[in-house]
Protein backbone atom coordinates (compact mmCIF):
# COMPACT_ATOMS: atom_id res chain seq x y z
CA UNK A 1 0.00 0.00 0.00
CA UNK A 2 2.84 2.36 0.85
CA UNK A 3 4.19 2.05 -2.69
CA UNK A 4 0.81 2.84 -4.19
CA UNK A 5 0.65 5.93 -2.00
CA UNK A 6 4.02 7.06 -3.30
CA UNK A 7 2.95 6.41 -6.88
CA UNK A 8 -0.17 8.45 -6.32
CA UNK A 9 1.88 11.34 -5.00
CA UNK A 10 4.19 11.06 -8.00
CA UNK A 11 1.20 11.09 -10.34
CA UNK A 12 -0.23 14.14 -8.64
CA UNK A 13 3.08 15.86 -8.96
CA UNK A 14 3.20 15.08 -12.67
CA UNK A 15 -0.37 16.26 -13.20
CA UNK A 16 0.50 19.51 -11.46
CA UNK A 17 3.58 19.87 -13.64
CA UNK A 18 1.52 19.27 -16.77
CA UNK A 19 -1.13 21.76 -15.70
CA UNK A 20 1.53 24.31 -14.97
CA UNK A 21 3.13 23.80 -18.38
CA UNK A 22 -0.24 24.07 -20.08
CA UNK A 23 -0.84 27.30 -18.21
CA UNK A 24 2.52 28.66 -19.30
CA UNK A 25 1.91 27.64 -22.90
CA UNK A 26 -1.52 29.22 -22.86
CA UNK A 27 -0.24 32.53 -21.56
CA UNK A 28 3.09 32.88 -23.39
CA UNK A 29 3.57 34.22 -26.85
CA UNK A 30 5.92 32.58 -29.31
CA UNK A 31 9.23 32.22 -27.61
CA UNK A 32 12.32 30.04 -27.91
CA UNK A 33 11.27 28.26 -24.69
CA UNK A 34 8.13 26.90 -26.27
CA UNK A 35 9.80 23.79 -27.64
CA UNK A 36 11.45 23.04 -24.31
CA UNK A 37 8.14 23.26 -22.51
CA UNK A 38 6.43 21.10 -25.11
CA UNK A 39 9.22 18.56 -24.70
CA UNK A 40 8.77 18.59 -20.92
CA UNK A 41 5.02 18.23 -21.31
CA UNK A 42 5.53 15.25 -23.62
CA UNK A 43 7.83 13.61 -21.08
CA UNK A 44 5.41 14.33 -18.24
CA UNK A 45 2.56 12.68 -20.07
CA UNK A 46 4.78 9.71 -20.92
CA UNK A 47 5.63 9.32 -17.24
CA UNK A 48 1.97 9.58 -16.26
CA UNK A 49 1.09 6.89 -18.76
CA UNK A 50 3.86 4.62 -17.53
CA UNK A 51 2.68 5.02 -13.93
CA UNK A 52 -0.92 4.35 -14.92
CA UNK A 53 0.15 1.13 -16.66
CA UNK A 54 2.16 0.11 -13.63
CA UNK A 55 -0.73 0.82 -11.27
CA UNK A 56 -3.03 -1.14 -13.54
CA UNK A 57 -0.76 -4.15 -13.42
CA UNK A 58 -0.73 -3.90 -9.62
CA UNK A 59 -4.49 -3.62 -9.59
CA UNK A 60 -4.96 -6.71 -11.72
CA UNK A 61 -2.82 -8.64 -9.22
CA UNK A 62 -4.76 -7.49 -6.19
CA UNK A 63 -8.51 -7.34 -5.91
CA UNK A 64 -9.08 -3.64 -5.38
CA UNK A 65 -12.38 -2.30 -6.55
CA UNK A 66 -12.29 0.13 -9.44
CA UNK A 67 -13.84 3.52 -8.77
CA UNK A 68 -13.24 5.53 -11.91
CA UNK A 69 -12.05 4.57 -15.38
CA UNK A 70 -9.24 6.57 -16.92
CA UNK A 71 -9.62 7.69 -20.52
CA UNK A 72 -6.34 6.25 -21.74
CA UNK A 73 -7.49 6.30 -25.36
CA UNK A 74 -7.51 10.10 -25.23
CA UNK A 75 -3.91 10.14 -24.10
CA UNK A 76 -2.95 7.61 -26.75
CA UNK A 77 -4.47 9.64 -29.54
CA UNK A 78 -1.91 12.37 -28.99
CA UNK A 79 1.26 10.44 -28.34
CA UNK A 80 2.23 6.81 -28.45
CA UNK A 81 5.43 6.49 -26.45
CA UNK A 82 4.34 3.28 -24.69
CA UNK A 83 1.80 1.16 -26.51
CA UNK A 84 -0.14 -1.00 -24.09
CA UNK A 85 -0.18 -4.59 -25.18
CA UNK A 86 -3.68 -5.60 -26.34
CA UNK A 87 -4.02 -8.52 -23.96
CA UNK A 88 -3.84 -6.24 -20.92
CA UNK A 89 -7.12 -5.17 -19.34
CA UNK A 90 -8.01 -1.50 -19.37
CA UNK A 91 -6.22 0.17 -16.46
CA UNK A 92 -8.30 1.31 -13.53
CA UNK A 93 -7.55 4.63 -11.95
CA UNK A 94 -7.40 4.61 -8.19
CA UNK A 95 -8.56 8.06 -7.17
CA UNK A 96 -9.03 9.15 -3.61
CA UNK A 97 -12.53 10.28 -2.74
CA UNK A 98 -13.05 12.33 0.40
CA UNK A 99 -16.29 12.78 2.28
CA UNK A 100 -16.67 16.07 4.14
CA UNK A 101 -16.08 14.19 7.41
CA UNK A 102 -12.90 12.57 6.08
CA UNK A 103 -11.65 15.93 4.83
CA UNK A 104 -12.21 17.41 8.28
CA UNK A 105 -9.67 15.01 9.79
CA UNK A 106 -6.92 16.52 7.60
CA UNK A 107 -6.72 19.67 9.71
CA UNK A 108 -2.93 19.88 9.88
CA UNK A 109 -2.88 19.29 13.62
CA UNK A 110 -0.93 16.70 15.58
CA UNK A 111 1.33 15.98 12.65
CA UNK A 112 -1.58 15.27 10.27
CA UNK A 113 -1.49 16.72 6.75
CA UNK A 114 -3.55 19.81 5.95
CA UNK A 115 -6.03 19.49 3.06
CA UNK A 116 -8.59 21.95 1.71
CA UNK A 117 -11.19 21.56 -1.03
CA UNK A 118 -11.94 24.06 -3.81
CA UNK A 119 -14.41 23.28 -6.59
CA UNK A 120 -14.61 19.63 -5.49
CA UNK A 121 -10.87 19.02 -5.78
CA UNK A 122 -8.91 18.36 -2.61
CA UNK A 123 -5.52 20.09 -2.36
CA UNK A 124 -2.61 19.49 -0.01
CA UNK A 125 -1.61 22.75 1.72
CA UNK A 126 0.53 21.14 4.43
CA UNK A 127 3.68 22.85 3.21
CA UNK A 128 2.14 25.78 1.37
CA UNK A 129 3.75 28.95 2.70
CA UNK A 130 0.47 30.86 2.94
CA UNK A 131 -0.98 28.15 5.21
CA UNK A 132 1.33 28.49 8.22
CA UNK A 133 0.13 26.31 11.11
CA UNK A 134 -2.62 25.04 8.76
CA UNK A 135 -4.46 28.36 8.94
CA UNK A 136 -4.92 31.06 6.32
CA UNK A 137 -6.56 34.42 7.14
CA UNK A 138 -8.71 32.89 9.85
CA UNK A 139 -9.57 29.76 7.80
CA UNK A 140 -8.62 26.35 9.17
CA UNK A 141 -7.57 23.40 7.03
CA UNK A 142 -9.89 20.41 6.56
CA UNK A 143 -12.82 22.22 4.94
CA UNK A 144 -14.34 23.16 1.61
CA UNK A 145 -13.39 26.73 0.73
CA UNK A 146 -14.90 27.06 -2.75
CA UNK A 147 -16.79 30.24 -1.88
CA UNK A 148 -13.92 31.77 0.08
CA UNK A 149 -11.51 31.14 -2.79
CA UNK A 150 -13.92 32.72 -5.26
CA UNK A 151 -14.38 35.82 -3.12
CA UNK A 152 -10.67 36.48 -2.53
CA UNK A 153 -8.81 34.89 -5.45
CA UNK A 154 -11.29 34.98 -8.32
CA UNK A 155 -9.63 34.03 -11.58
CA UNK A 156 -6.29 33.28 -9.91
CA UNK A 157 -6.25 29.65 -10.98
CA UNK A 158 -2.46 29.62 -10.96
CA UNK A 159 -2.68 29.45 -7.16
CA UNK A 160 -4.56 26.16 -7.39
CA UNK A 161 -2.42 24.83 -10.21
CA UNK A 162 0.65 25.08 -7.99
CA UNK A 163 -0.90 22.94 -5.23
CA UNK A 164 -0.68 19.13 -5.19
CA UNK A 165 -4.07 17.49 -5.76
CA UNK A 166 -4.78 14.59 -3.42
CA UNK A 167 -8.26 13.63 -4.53
CA UNK A 168 -11.74 14.93 -4.90
CA UNK A 169 -14.71 15.62 -2.71
CA UNK A 170 -17.53 13.08 -2.70
CA UNK B 1 15.53 55.46 -8.79
CA UNK B 2 19.28 55.31 -9.16
CA UNK B 3 20.84 52.77 -11.48
CA UNK B 4 24.40 52.02 -12.55
CA UNK B 5 26.65 53.55 -13.84
CA UNK B 6 25.82 56.04 -11.04
CA UNK B 7 27.78 55.11 -7.98
CA UNK B 8 25.77 53.08 -5.47
CA UNK B 9 28.01 53.28 -2.42
CA UNK B 10 26.45 54.47 0.82
CA UNK B 11 28.54 57.62 0.75
CA UNK B 12 27.46 58.56 -2.77
CA UNK B 13 23.79 57.83 -2.06
CA UNK B 14 23.94 59.98 1.07
CA UNK B 15 25.73 62.74 -0.82
CA UNK B 16 23.16 62.63 -3.62
CA UNK B 17 20.27 62.90 -1.15
CA UNK B 18 21.90 65.66 0.87
CA UNK B 19 22.74 67.68 -2.23
CA UNK B 20 19.23 67.28 -3.60
CA UNK B 21 17.66 68.42 -0.34
CA UNK B 22 20.11 71.32 0.11
CA UNK B 23 19.46 72.49 -3.41
CA UNK B 24 15.72 72.46 -2.88
CA UNK B 25 16.06 74.15 0.51
CA UNK B 26 18.20 76.99 -0.85
CA UNK B 27 15.77 77.51 -3.71
CA UNK B 28 12.89 77.53 -1.23
CA UNK B 29 11.26 74.57 -2.94
CA UNK B 30 10.75 72.69 0.30
CA UNK B 31 8.63 74.27 2.93
CA UNK B 32 7.62 73.10 6.32
CA UNK B 33 4.01 72.01 6.26
CA UNK B 34 1.47 71.80 9.01
CA UNK B 35 0.88 68.38 10.50
CA UNK B 36 -2.12 67.39 12.56
CA UNK B 37 -1.61 64.09 14.33
CA UNK B 38 -4.96 62.87 15.52
CA UNK B 39 -5.22 59.99 17.98
CA UNK B 40 -8.55 58.20 18.00
CA UNK B 41 -9.66 54.79 19.21
CA UNK B 42 -6.32 53.08 19.79
CA UNK B 43 -3.49 52.53 22.22
CA UNK B 44 -1.09 55.38 21.28
CA UNK B 45 1.38 52.70 20.25
CA UNK B 46 2.16 54.37 16.94
CA UNK B 47 3.15 57.69 18.44
CA UNK B 48 5.37 55.92 20.96
CA UNK B 49 6.91 54.00 18.06
CA UNK B 50 7.37 57.34 16.26
CA UNK B 51 9.43 58.72 19.15
CA UNK B 52 11.82 55.84 18.50
CA UNK B 53 12.57 57.01 14.95
CA UNK B 54 16.07 57.50 13.58
CA UNK B 55 17.43 59.28 10.52
CA UNK B 56 15.35 61.39 10.66
CA UNK B 57 14.40 61.22 14.31
CA UNK B 58 11.36 62.81 15.88
CA UNK B 59 13.21 65.96 16.95
CA UNK B 60 14.36 66.56 13.37
CA UNK B 61 10.82 66.01 12.07
CA UNK B 62 9.52 68.48 14.63
CA UNK B 63 12.17 71.14 13.98
CA UNK B 64 12.81 70.87 10.26
CA UNK B 65 10.08 68.96 8.48
CA UNK B 66 6.68 69.98 9.84
CA UNK B 67 4.89 72.41 12.09
CA UNK B 68 3.36 70.01 14.57
CA UNK B 69 0.04 71.73 15.13
CA UNK B 70 -1.93 69.19 17.09
CA UNK B 71 -1.27 65.93 18.88
CA UNK B 72 -3.47 64.52 21.64
CA UNK B 73 -0.50 63.04 23.49
CA UNK B 74 2.42 65.34 22.86
CA UNK B 75 1.16 68.92 22.78
CA UNK B 76 1.60 71.23 25.76
CA UNK B 77 -1.86 72.78 25.54
CA UNK B 78 -4.73 70.87 27.07
CA UNK B 79 -8.52 70.94 27.27
CA UNK B 80 -10.38 73.63 25.36
CA UNK B 81 -7.14 75.38 24.48
CA UNK B 82 -5.87 72.29 22.67
CA UNK B 83 -9.10 71.86 20.73
CA UNK B 84 -8.98 75.57 19.77
CA UNK B 85 -5.55 74.99 18.25
CA UNK B 86 -6.96 72.12 16.21
CA UNK B 87 -9.83 74.29 14.96
CA UNK B 88 -7.40 77.06 13.97
CA UNK B 89 -5.60 74.71 11.57
CA UNK B 90 -8.78 74.19 9.58
CA UNK B 91 -8.24 77.48 7.75
CA UNK B 92 -4.75 76.52 6.60
CA UNK B 93 -3.17 73.75 4.54
CA UNK B 94 -2.20 70.74 6.58
CA UNK B 95 -1.33 67.07 6.36
CA UNK B 96 -3.54 64.89 8.50
CA UNK B 97 -2.09 61.80 10.15
CA UNK B 98 -4.57 59.64 12.03
CA UNK B 99 -3.74 56.93 14.50
CA UNK B 100 -6.46 54.71 15.90
CA UNK B 101 -9.79 53.61 14.51
CA UNK B 102 -12.97 55.64 14.22
CA UNK B 103 -15.66 54.43 16.65
CA UNK B 104 -19.03 54.71 14.93
CA UNK B 105 -21.37 53.43 17.64
CA UNK B 106 -23.78 55.99 19.12
CA UNK B 107 -22.59 58.68 16.69
CA UNK B 108 -19.02 58.19 17.79
CA UNK B 109 -19.62 58.68 21.50
CA UNK B 110 -17.44 55.66 22.29
CA UNK B 111 -14.39 57.82 21.53
CA UNK B 112 -14.48 61.39 22.83
CA UNK B 113 -11.22 63.31 22.36
CA UNK B 114 -12.16 66.62 23.98
CA UNK B 115 -14.94 69.15 24.24
CA UNK B 116 -15.73 72.06 21.97
CA UNK B 117 -18.23 74.83 22.75
CA UNK B 118 -19.44 72.91 25.76
CA UNK B 119 -20.20 69.72 23.86
CA UNK B 120 -18.18 66.51 23.67
CA UNK B 121 -16.08 66.33 20.50
CA UNK B 122 -16.02 62.78 19.19
CA UNK B 123 -13.24 61.21 17.16
CA UNK B 124 -15.75 60.73 14.36
CA UNK B 125 -16.53 64.47 14.25
CA UNK B 126 -12.86 65.41 14.37
CA UNK B 127 -11.77 63.07 11.59
CA UNK B 128 -14.74 64.03 9.40
CA UNK B 129 -13.96 67.72 9.77
CA UNK B 130 -10.18 67.52 9.41
CA UNK B 131 -10.27 64.84 6.69
CA UNK B 132 -12.35 67.07 4.39
CA UNK B 133 -9.84 69.91 4.54
CA UNK B 134 -6.50 68.08 4.71
CA UNK B 135 -4.16 68.13 1.71
CA UNK B 136 -3.14 64.51 2.40
CA UNK B 137 -4.47 61.89 4.78
CA UNK B 138 -2.15 59.32 6.31
CA UNK B 139 -3.69 56.37 8.14
CA UNK B 140 -1.02 55.41 10.65
CA UNK B 141 -1.12 51.92 12.10
CA UNK B 142 -3.46 48.95 11.96
CA UNK B 143 -6.49 50.61 13.60
CA UNK B 144 -6.50 53.66 11.32
CA UNK B 145 -5.92 51.64 8.13
CA UNK B 146 -8.51 48.89 8.58
CA UNK B 147 -9.85 48.94 12.14
CA UNK B 148 -7.12 46.70 13.53
CA UNK B 149 -7.23 45.70 17.16
CA UNK B 150 -9.99 48.23 17.88
CA UNK B 151 -12.21 46.49 15.32
CA UNK B 152 -11.35 42.96 16.45
CA UNK B 153 -14.31 40.74 17.26
CA UNK B 154 -16.75 41.48 18.77
CA UNK B 155 -15.92 45.14 18.06
CA UNK B 156 -18.18 46.70 20.73
CA UNK B 157 -17.41 50.28 19.63
CA UNK B 158 -18.13 49.50 15.94
CA UNK B 159 -14.68 50.76 14.99
CA UNK B 160 -13.64 51.19 11.35
CA UNK B 161 -10.65 52.53 9.42
CA UNK B 162 -10.40 56.13 8.19
CA UNK B 163 -11.26 55.19 4.62
CA UNK B 164 -14.81 54.30 5.60
CA UNK B 165 -15.38 57.81 6.91
CA UNK B 166 -13.85 59.34 3.77
CA UNK B 167 -14.68 56.87 0.99
CA UNK B 168 -13.99 59.42 -1.76
CA UNK B 169 -10.56 60.53 -0.57
CA UNK B 170 -7.18 58.99 -1.16
CA UNK B 171 -5.96 57.72 2.21
CA UNK B 172 -2.31 56.63 2.24
CA UNK B 173 -2.32 53.55 4.41
CA UNK B 174 0.53 52.59 6.67
CA UNK B 175 -0.52 49.33 8.33
CA UNK B 176 1.49 47.93 11.21
CA UNK B 177 0.96 47.37 14.89
CA UNK B 178 2.67 49.62 15.59
CA UNK B 179 3.90 51.36 12.45
CA UNK B 180 7.65 51.34 12.13
CA UNK B 181 8.78 54.99 12.59
CA UNK B 182 10.66 54.66 9.31
CA UNK B 183 7.44 53.95 7.41
CA UNK B 184 5.70 57.03 8.82
CA UNK B 185 8.62 59.47 8.71
CA UNK B 186 9.70 58.16 5.30
CA UNK B 187 6.23 58.67 3.86
CA UNK B 188 6.01 62.11 5.44
CA UNK B 189 9.41 63.04 3.99
CA UNK B 190 8.32 61.80 0.56
CA UNK B 191 5.19 63.95 0.75
CA UNK B 192 7.28 67.04 1.53
CA UNK B 193 10.00 66.38 -1.05
CA UNK B 194 8.25 64.72 -3.98
CA UNK B 195 4.53 64.54 -3.24
CA UNK B 196 2.55 61.37 -2.87
CA UNK B 197 4.63 58.19 -2.95
CA UNK B 198 3.77 55.32 -5.31
CA UNK B 199 1.28 53.01 -3.67
CA UNK B 200 -0.10 49.53 -4.34
CA UNK B 201 -3.77 48.59 -4.87
CA UNK B 202 -4.31 48.82 -1.11
CA UNK B 203 -2.80 52.34 -0.96
CA UNK B 204 0.36 51.23 0.83
CA UNK B 205 3.61 53.01 -0.17
CA UNK B 206 5.58 50.58 -2.32
CA UNK B 207 8.89 51.74 -0.90
CA UNK B 208 8.06 50.06 2.42
CA UNK B 209 5.35 47.50 1.70
CA UNK B 210 6.23 45.96 -1.66
CA UNK B 211 8.04 42.77 -0.70
CA UNK B 212 6.83 39.68 1.11
CA UNK B 213 8.69 39.07 4.36
CA UNK B 214 9.00 35.42 3.30
CA UNK B 215 10.92 36.42 0.15
CA UNK B 216 13.60 38.31 2.09
CA UNK B 217 13.62 36.17 5.20
CA UNK B 218 17.12 35.09 6.25
CA UNK B 219 15.54 31.76 7.29
CA UNK B 220 14.05 31.08 3.87
CA UNK B 221 16.55 28.26 3.11
CA UNK B 222 15.16 26.36 6.12
CA UNK B 223 11.67 26.65 4.65
CA UNK B 224 12.86 25.44 1.27
CA UNK B 225 14.58 22.46 2.89
CA UNK B 226 11.60 21.70 5.14
CA UNK B 227 13.49 22.29 8.38
CA UNK B 228 10.96 23.71 10.81
CA UNK B 229 11.14 25.05 14.35
CA UNK B 230 9.08 23.10 16.88
CA UNK B 231 9.17 25.70 19.62
CA UNK B 232 9.97 29.35 20.19
CA UNK B 233 13.72 29.83 20.28
CA UNK B 234 14.53 27.28 17.58
CA UNK B 235 16.80 29.02 15.04
CA UNK B 236 15.05 27.57 11.95
CA UNK B 237 11.93 28.33 9.87
CA UNK B 238 8.97 29.25 12.08
CA UNK B 239 6.35 28.27 9.46
CA UNK B 240 4.88 25.36 11.41
CA UNK B 241 4.44 27.55 14.47
CA UNK B 242 2.24 29.86 12.41
CA UNK B 243 4.62 32.46 10.93
CA UNK B 244 2.69 35.02 8.85
CA UNK B 245 5.76 36.22 6.96
CA UNK B 246 4.54 34.48 3.78
CA UNK B 247 1.40 36.66 3.65
CA UNK B 248 2.76 39.95 5.01
CA UNK B 249 4.52 42.66 3.04
CA UNK B 250 7.00 44.90 4.86
CA UNK B 251 10.73 45.64 4.84
CA UNK B 252 11.23 44.14 8.34
CA UNK B 253 13.76 41.44 7.28
CA UNK B 254 16.19 43.95 5.80
CA UNK B 255 15.63 47.18 7.74
CA UNK B 256 14.42 45.72 11.04
CA UNK B 257 13.31 47.65 14.13
CA UNK B 258 14.69 49.85 16.90
CA UNK B 259 17.40 51.35 14.73
CA UNK B 260 18.22 48.14 12.83
CA UNK B 261 18.75 46.18 16.06
CA UNK B 262 16.49 43.20 15.51
CA UNK B 263 13.08 41.99 14.37
CA UNK B 264 10.68 39.25 15.51
CA UNK B 265 12.05 36.38 13.43
CA UNK B 266 15.60 37.41 14.29
CA UNK B 267 14.54 36.85 17.89
CA UNK B 268 13.18 33.35 17.14
CA UNK B 269 9.50 34.27 17.35
CA UNK B 270 7.13 34.05 14.37
CA UNK B 271 5.86 37.06 12.43
CA UNK B 272 2.25 37.64 13.58
CA UNK B 273 1.31 39.57 10.45
CA UNK B 274 0.76 42.86 12.28
CA UNK B 275 1.01 44.77 8.99
CA UNK B 276 -1.57 42.67 7.18
CA UNK B 277 -5.11 43.92 6.63
CA UNK B 278 -7.50 42.16 8.96
CA UNK B 279 -4.96 41.89 11.79
CA UNK B 280 -5.42 40.61 14.46
CA UNK B 281 -8.42 38.36 13.72
CA UNK B 282 -7.26 37.29 10.26
CA UNK B 283 -3.76 36.50 11.51
CA UNK B 284 -4.83 34.38 14.50
CA UNK B 285 -3.66 32.09 15.96
CA UNK B 286 -0.34 33.82 16.54
CA UNK B 287 1.32 30.61 17.67
CA UNK B 288 0.49 26.91 17.26
CA UNK B 289 2.43 24.04 18.82
CA UNK B 290 0.25 21.16 17.63
CA UNK B 291 1.19 21.12 13.96
CA UNK B 292 4.58 19.45 13.91
CA UNK B 293 4.24 16.85 16.62
CA UNK B 294 1.65 14.61 18.16
CA UNK B 295 0.15 16.06 21.31
CA UNK B 296 -1.04 13.20 23.51
CA UNK B 297 -4.07 14.77 25.17
CA UNK B 298 -5.61 16.43 22.19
Amino acid sequence: MRNIELLRLQLNHLVTQARNDLYILATMNDSPYKNQILQRLWETISSIEFLIEYLASLASLSSTQPTMPIPTDLVNEQIQPVTPSPDQPLPDYEYRIFTTQELATYDGKNGRPAFVAVNNLVYDVTNDSAWAAATHFGLEAGKDYTNEFASCHQGQLAILAALPVVGRLA
Amino acid sequence: MVLPPDSLTNASVAARLTNAVNEKLTNNLIQKQNLVYLELNGCSGNIISLLNGENPDFAYALNSMVNFRYSNSLMVAEGTEAIEQMMNVLDEDFILAVEGAVALKNNGLYNVIGSYQGKPLTGLQAVSMLGEKATHILAVGACATHGGVSAAKPNPSESVGIQQVHPQRKVIKLPGCPVNPRWFLGTLAHLLLYGEPQTDHLDRPLMFYSTLIHDRCPRRPFFDQGIFAEKLGDPTCLFKLGCRGPVTRTDCPTKQWNGHVNWPIGNDTPCIGCSQFGFPDAMAPFISYDTTRVVKDE
